[in-house]
């Protein structure tokens, strides 16, 4: 099949090139794109190749609605309020995905991105189509955004022009942003995990004030500093956004005797006070267990470091392992009835 | 001299042939799909992806450059998560001695500090120094006085979050998905800032010379559990409302602490260099180019969208001056380059 191009009634014709395994160039509220079936693992074959894109990174999909989305996904509470508030529109929406597209779209932890373009015609034709089409844009990897035709056939090789069957070209397009990607998939395991954490014996304290949480913070290091040099000491933050974890690990490093400031870990998920005195973790974009394995946990408690783990409900499989050779004091926050309230709780697992 | 920059820091992989201040190419692989801005790293899944994609990333980069054999490689030791960096300092090392060439050793927030410095294309800007510098991404927040290139004094820095990883963290909130900063800007350009209005951060303290963003972070998570609790889930203009104020918010916040710490801190200044991730934002571009015009500064940002995140090209830029200041370092010593996870801007790494 040749390249063709064409700019009214394409939908039928562009139905009948999807459907036959072709590589159609389409206009979006963004970008020109490049889609072929993404069921079809014959033409997602072809579109890599024609992206020049390796196996590895991750294409992602577009669907005319949310009950086709879900299909190939599994959509979420965050996952169906961006749905639901934003699409279509550009968004692209990553999501823990179903296996139901071709090899090399998903990507190698299983996720899927998915769109709903907000261009009529193309939820028209998927419409019809009744299977996703890729998304990506449909420039080759590095080069020029593609807002006209022309941007795209200056900037690809022969090779690639004879990989495309149809270009619907409906002339230049608004040089809107490309789509702005979410990934929904870190509130999947959050909600799976809550309420493992029985604590058998439990101390109780309100805070009224972030100089307090500061405060009990020290109090955690007085009443543990007993097992220090002895076995490692783990402090297990569980609690919502804004409850003041990391100030109670303020509290902490200033107990014993650190000088540097300490401040949020989640960027570079851990960081080191007093020269490996006192390693700060944030589990926040942490999968689970095994990958702070990775990051050399084991290490730690064989030094009988002291560990702060913010987010710990995330990570609880990996400390509960531990907790033969390892104090772990649990420490449970929650906002309280007034503003600056917090309510407390910690005990040795 | 051509310079061969890598920079493995966070979950970009990025590598840049520069010479001089002139970024020749500047390819950046990003691990997690297409377009994010800011957000920061996943570990072990950076570590792998850096090690699987980094020979061909720097093939891409010398080929786009003329396929010259570049005079010396700089290479990012820190700030950054530690397996990560190892990843580029390893190979820079593996490629120096294969090619017989030195390394130099490069501190990633100057990289961001001068990238206003750095030509790509015609595009060229001189600033006059002494100079204020400003960075703001996913991983810092942070004002330098720089007295000249290479002498720097951190003059303010956050007490707890960065400025980036707060927008991400209110558009987490917000049920946008992470890293949903971009998002966020989006939808706070189509919001009202003044319908749900949030306490500006350390009012009255300005003079700590601090940034920190916890507070509002607390009071914007009580606010939204307040709204879902009077009219349930959150509805799209409630999203827009509450992006456009914490945005606003937290930018008057980051102006107001820059404003007064320049101002008190009677050190004389030209310029108020611009750089990291979040200066992407256009709100904040303007906001800070009033602050610039307000305190007699000239405001420089990088002149391109891709320096404003992570990429190498910044990198090779700080070796320029590296070099001219003869910070080179050949192979007898190459065993002492380590990373430094925690590098502070002002801190040198010496040999």
């Amino acid at each position: 099949m040749g390249m063709k191009v064409v700019t009214k009634k394409a939908i039928e014709e562009a139905i009948d090139c999807f459907k036959s395994g072709g590589l159609v160039i389409y206009p979006t509220e963004t970008t020109y794109g490049a889609g072929v079936d993404a069921t079809n693992d014959k033409a997602v074959g072809k579109l890599l190749k024609y992206k020049k894109r390796p196996l590895g990174k991750p294409l992602s999909i577009a669907v005319c609605d949310q009950s086709m989305a879900e299909k190939y996904v599994f959509l979420n509470d965050t996952a169906s309020n961006i749905y639901r508030n934003f699409l279509p529109g550009p968004v692209t929406i990553v999501s823990t995905g179903r296996h139901q597209v071709a090899r090399g779209v998903e990507s190698e932890t299983g996720t899927l991105g998915v769109r709903i373009p907000a261009y009529p015609m193309v939820l028209e034709i998927i419409r019809k189509l009744r299977k996703p089409i890729t998304a990506t844009s449909a420039n080759s990897s590095y080069q020029k955004r593609p807002y006209s035709i022309i941007d795209i056939l200056e900037n690809i090789s022969k090779k690639q022009k004879a990989l495309i069957d149809l270009i619907i070209d409906v002339g230049e397009l608004p040089h809107n942003e490309p789509s702005t990607v979410v990934d929904t998939t870190l509130d999947d395991t959050l909600i799976l995990r809550q309420g493992e954490v029985i604590l058998r014996e439990s101390q109780e304290i309100l805070s009224r004030s972030e100089e307090s949480t500061r405060n009990l913070g020290k109090e955690l290091w007085q009443k543990y500093e007993q097992y220090y040099g002895q076995r490692a000491i783990v402090f297990a933050l569980e609690g919502p956004m804004g409850v003041g974890k990391t100030q109670l690990t303020k509290g902490i490093a200033r107990a014993m005797g650190i000088k540097e400031e300490v401040v949020s870990p989640t960027f570079v998920i851990e960081a080191d006070y007093g020269q490996g005195k006192l390693i700060h973790i944030d589990s926040w974009r942490l999968i689970n267990g095994e990958e702070l394995k990775e990051m050399g946990f084991q290490k730690r408690i064989n030094d009988k470091s002291v560990v702060v783990v913010e987010w710990a409900e995330r990570v609880i499989d990996l400390i509960k392992k531990h907790n033969e050779e390892v104090v772990v004091v649990w420490v449970k926050m929650v906002y309280g009835k007034k503003t600056n309230e917090r309510l407390i709780n910690f005990g040795i697992l | 001299m051509k310079i061969l920059a890598i920079d493995t820091s966070c979950d970009e992989t990025a590598v840049a042939v520069t010479e001089g201040t002139k970024i020749i190419s500047n390819v950046v692989w990003s691990q997690i799909a297409l377009h994010k801005k800011w957000g920061g790293v996943v570990p072990n899944i950076a570590k792998r992806a850096h090690q699987e994609k980094l020979d061909e990333i720097i093939v891409k980069a010398i080929r786009k450059a003329g396929n010259e054999k570049p005079e010396a490689i700089a290479v990012t030791i820190g700030p950054g998560l530690a397996i990560a960096l190892e990843v580029g300092i390893i190979k820079a090392k593996e490629l120096a001695i294969k090619w017989r060439i030195p390394l130099i050793a490069i501190n990633h927030t100057e990289g961001h500090l001068l990238s206003p410095l750095s030509v790509a294309g015609k595009r060229k800007q001189i600033a006059e120094f002494p100079a204020w510098g400003l960075v703001v991404s996913g991983g810092h927040t942070e004002l330098v006085y720089i007295k000249k290139v290479g002498d720097y004094r951190i003059m303010a820095t956050t007490q707890d979050d960065a400025l980036g990883e707060a927008l991400d963290k209110a558009a987490r909130m917000l049920g946008l998905g992470y890293p949903g900063g971009a998002f966020l800007e989006k939808l706070a350009t189509k919001g009202n800032a003044n319908r749900y209005p949030l306490p500006l951060p350390m009012k009255g303290k300005e003079n700590q010379n601090s940034f920190s963003y916890s507070g509002i972070k607390t009071a914007m998570w009580q606010l939204v559990e307040k709204i879902k609790k009077e009219s349930g889930e959150l509805k799209r203009k409630q999203i827009e409302d509450l992006t456009a104020s914490f945005q606003t918010t937290a930018f008057r916040h980051l102006t107001r602490v820059t404003k007064k710490s320049i101002e008190n801190s009677n050190l004389e200044a030209k310029s108020l260099l611009v750089g990291g991730g979040v200066i992407a934002n256009k709100q904040l571009r303007k906001e800070l180019r009033r602050t610039g015009k307000e305190l007699g500064l000239g405001v420089y940002f990088p002149t391109s969208r891709k320096l404003c995140g992570d990429n190498a090209g910044m990198i090779g830029v700080v070796a320029r001056y590296k070099i001219k200041r003869g910070e080179l370092i050949t192979e007898k010593d190459f065993e002492k380059v380590d990373r430094i996870p925690r590098m502070k801007v002002d801190q040198n790494f010496e040999i």
